[in-house]
């Protein structure tokens, strides 16, 4: 019971939402400021892994990579050609470092909800979804005006059906396409890797929780820490396929404000 | 050397290549669940001031699913 009580600092069974909300670094300890806490953190080291990790793989590029720049050329080599090229077409190609740094920025923060120690995710606040959502929103219907200009906006809502059926389709198409994109973008990464650290927090805790009610419960409450490691590998998947269908998304989007008229 | 042409196409990005279909299921999605909410919306809106109890919600939300899946027909179809 000590042993319960000491190795989970302060966490209630039912884990709540609460549990998102860590105690501030910056001033230290402090319970309602939220202004630099270990999420903040981890955005920045994000930040700062995927700049020098970049920077240092390209520094002397060689004819024959070394390991490092082999991992970094296959990232981008990825996400240009399987993404950017394949969803956009040719001209895809000067996408590709916007979907990049989409995808490697998504990925690891993603990735800090499982990393040992660390397991939260920056993205499980919405805040941080919800902005790269409007980033590529933005750019997604700015691409848009510049191909088409303003009857980009016609294309994109008007669709090639009969004249008498219009009304009914056209605010489908709004709505479909300015007002749920953005939001399904932001909350589809958010949902995964808020449920995701509510899966090991529930989990973990409610070993802990068997095995203080009742000290028969220890073979459930192990079977249940052994299915925290068994969804953590779970919930990588996720991480990845969240990251990748984060940036498709993005690419989609961008293809469908490039299309020419039908 | 003889015999070492570089690749057709090393960089993949200079092919007439179309995009594949990825994200269809998506947006198909996505039309459907807009139809529902748009046109059910719109009916709701019309019991609530004509002061029915949910019929014009129902046909807006039939409506709405008519119109998504014939936009999901015209947009993503053959």
């Amino acid at each position: 019971m000590v042993i319960g009580q000491s190795t989970v600092l302060a966490a209630a069974f039912p884990p709540s939402v609460e549990d998102f909300y860590l105690p501030s670094i910056l001033p230290w300890g402090e319970h309602n400021a939220y202004w630099f806490t270990k999420i903040t953190v981890l955005v920045w080291v994000a930040v700062a892994a995927i700049i020098i990790f970049f920077l240092m793989s390209y520094r002397k590029p060689q004819l024959v990579p070394t390991k490092k720049q082999w991992l970094a050329e296959s990232i981008y080599g990825f996400v240009r050609n399987n993404i950017a090229v394949d969803m956009i077409g040719p001209q895809g190609v000067r996408f590709a470092p916007y979907l990049t740094t989409l995808f490697m920025f998504i990925l690891v923060n993603n990735f800090f909800g499982i990393l040992p120690l660390v397991q939260i995710s920056p993205m499980s606040h919405i805040a941080f979804p919800a902005v790269l959502a409007v980033v590529s929103y933005v750019m997604f219907i700015w691409v848009g005006i510049r191909k088409h200009g303003i009857g980009y906006f016609k294309m994109a809502v008007v669709p090639n059906a009969p004249l008498g059926i219009l009304p009914l389709l056209v605010p489908i198409e709004i709505f479909s396409n300015f007002l749920v994109r953005p939001f399904s973008l932001a909350v589809r990464l958010f949902a995964n890797m808020f449920a995701g650290h509510m899966l090991l927090l529930v989990f973990t805790l409610g070993g802990f929780a068997m095995i203080n009610a009742n000290v028969l419960l220890a073979p459930v409450s192990v079977l249940s820490w052994v299915l925290t490691i068994a969804i953590t590998f779970l919930e990588f998947m996720v991480i990845c396929l969240q990251a990748y269908v984060f940036t498709v998304l993005t690419a989609s989007y961008v293809q469908g404000s490039l299309a020419d008229e039908h | 050397m003889t015999g070492q042409k570089p690749p057709h196409d090393p960089r993949g990005d200079n092919g007439q290549n179309q995009p594949p279909d990825t994200g269809a299921g998506m947006t198909a999605l996505s039309y459907l669940i807009a139809g529902i909410l748009v046109w059910g919306g719109i009916g709701w809106l019309v019991d609530y001031f004509v002061g029915t109890t949910g019929i014009f919600a129902g046909i807006g939300a039939v409506l709405g699913v008519a119109g998504g899946v014939y936009l999901i027909v015209r947009r993503l179809g053959a």
